[in-house]
C-alpha cells in the first residue's frame, strides 16, 4: 500500500539533519530523491513524475498562465535563483497557493518514486537551503499520498472531519491499516511530527477498541499539565478522528464539544 | 474529601474509586450498588489508565455512562476512577474528580509532614 510505503520511506529521514533519501536503481540510473531538513518534506522528485511542477503551479493558480511561468523558470535558471521565492517576491502567486503547488507536486513525485523498488539511501547535504514556510510535515506529505490514491475516501474523511472539527482549530483522520496507521485527511496539524502523530494514534486506537466493550463513543483526554492542550478521538470503522484543542481551558471547552456531538439521553 | 463524599456530591455517581496504576489494584471503592456489569466497566477504565504513558486526565463519553479518570496530583500511580450516569452536569462531575485529585496532593503532602514531624 502506497500511503504504508510513504510512512517507512518517512522513518529513514534523520529528524535534525538535512539531505536527501535517494532511490538509485542498480544499472546507476536514479529512480529520484526525497529531500528534506529536520524532519520536512522539502521537495521530492522522480524520474516518473506525471506533471512538472510548473504544469501544477498553473493549475493551482487562477492567474497564472503557462508563458508567465516560463518565463520566471527562464529567469531563475539566469540568475540561479529559487523559482517558488521569485513568483512570490513578483507578486505572481500567493503563499497558500505556492504551498498547495508545492505540497502537490512532492505528492505526486513520491507517489510515482514509491512504485519503484530500487533501494533508499541517506545522502547528507551540508547545509540547510529551504525555507521552512514551503516545507511539509510527514502528515500534510502522508494525507497528500493518500488523496493521490484514494481521492474519494480522503474527500470524504475530509468533510467528516471539518463537520466535527468544532471550536477546535487542529484535527486529522487516520486510516487504521495492518501495515500502519497513516493520515487520510487533516486540518491544521502542519507541524505534527511521525513521533506526535505515532503516539496520538497508538493512543487513541487503544482507548477506542477498549472503550468499545462498554459503549463509550468519544474519549477526551488533557494532554498538557496544565489542561492548556486536549485531545478528543473516537473510531469510525477503520478510521481514527482525533481532534486537538489547545489554549485556556482547552479541555474543559473540548469535553463541552465532545459532550455535545454525541448522543444525550 | 473520601470516595463516600465524592460519590455524595457528583450527579447520579455508580461508582468511586481508587485504583493504582502499576498493577491495576482497586485501592479502596464506593459503589452506589454491587453489579457485575459495574466492576465490568470498572476493569474497563483500569486497563485505559494502567500505563504511566496514559494521560493525567481522561473522561469517556458512552450514551448512558460517563467515566472519569483523573491521576492524583501528587502521586502519579494514583488514579480516582469514577462512573456516572450521563447528564447535562456533566462539567459538575468532571470538576469534582479533579478537587478529589488535587486534595490527595493535600493528603499525601500533609501524611509527609506528619511522617518528617514525627
Amino acid at each position: 500500500m502506497t500511503a504504508i510505503e510513504a510512512l517507512q520511506a518517512l522513518r529513514r529521514v534523520p529528524q535534525e539533519s538535512c539531505g536527501a533519501l535517494v532511490r538509485r536503481r542498480t544499472d546507476g540510473t536514479m529512480a529520484g530523491a526525497l529531500l528534506a531538513e529536520r524532519g520536512r518534506v522539502c521537495w521530492a522528485v522522480s524520474a516518473d513524475s506525471p506533471r512538472r511542477l510548473t504544469d501544477v503551479l498553473v493549475a493551482e493558480s487562477d492567474a497564472l498562465t503557462i508563458e508567465q511561468v516560463n518565463e520566471v523558470v527562464a529567469q531563475c535558471r539566469r540568475d540561479g535563483t529559487p523559482l517558488g521565492e521569485t513568483l512570490l517576491s513578483r507578486g505572481l502567486v500567493s503563499l497558500p497557493v505556492l504551498h498547495r503547488a508545492l505540497l502537490h507536486h512532492t505528492c505526486e513525485a513520491l507517489e510515482r518514486l514509491l512504485r519503484d523498488d530500487a533501494p533508499w539511501a541517506w545522502v547528507e547535504h551540508a547545509r540547510y537551503g529551504y525555507d521552512p514556510l514551503l516545507t511539509f510535515s510527514p502528515v500534510e506529505v502522508l494525507a497528500g499520498i493518500q488523496a493521490i490514491a484514494n481521492p474519494a475516501r480522503a474527500a470524504s474523511a475530509s468533510a467528516r472531519l471539518r463537520a466535527a472539527i468544532g471550536p477546535c482549530r487542529r484535527g486529522l483522520v487516520i486510516e487504521r491499516t495492518r501495515g500502519g496507521r497513516v493520515p487520510l485527511a487533516h486540518i491544521g496539524c502542519d507541524e505534527l511530527d511521525l513521533t506526535t502523530l505515532s503516539d496520538l494514534a497508538i493512543q487513541s486506537d487503544e482507548v477506542a477498541a477498549l472503550g468499545a466493550t462498554v459503549g463509550v463513543e468519544v474519549a477526551v483526554a488533557e494532554l498538557g499539565d496544565r489542561g492548556e492542550l486536549a485531545c478528543a478521538s473516537w473510531a469510525e470503522r477503520d478510521e481514527l478522528f482525533v481532534l486537538l484543542c489547545d489554549g485556556e481551558l482547552a479541555f474543559n471547552r473540548l469535553l463541552a464539544h465532545a459532550a455535545a456531538m454525541t448522543t444525550n439521553p | 474529601m473520601t470516595l463516600v463524599e465524592l460519590a455524595e456530591r457528583v450527579p447520579d455517581c455508580i461508582l468511586a474509586a481508587w485504583v493504582d496504576a502499576r498493577t491495576g489494584a482497586t485501592l479502596e471503592r464506593h459503589a452506589r450498588r454491587d453489579d457485575a456489569e459495574i466492576d465490568r466497566m470498572l476493569d474497563v477504565v483500569i486497563e485505559i489508565v494502567r500505563s504511566p504513558e496514559r494521560p493525567a486526565h481522561t473522561v469517556l463519553l458512552a450514551p448512558r455512562q460517563v467515566f472519569i479518570a483523573r491521576r492524583a496530583a501528587g502521586d502519579r500511580h494514583r488514579v480516582i476512577v469514577v462512573v456516572c450516569e450521563r447528564s447535562p452536569n456533566l462539567g459538575l462531575a468532571v470538576a469534582l474528580v479533579r478537587s478529589a485529585a488535587e486534595a490527595a496532593r493535600g493528603a499525601g503532602r500533609a501524611a509527609l509532614e506528619e511522617e518528617g514531624a514525627a
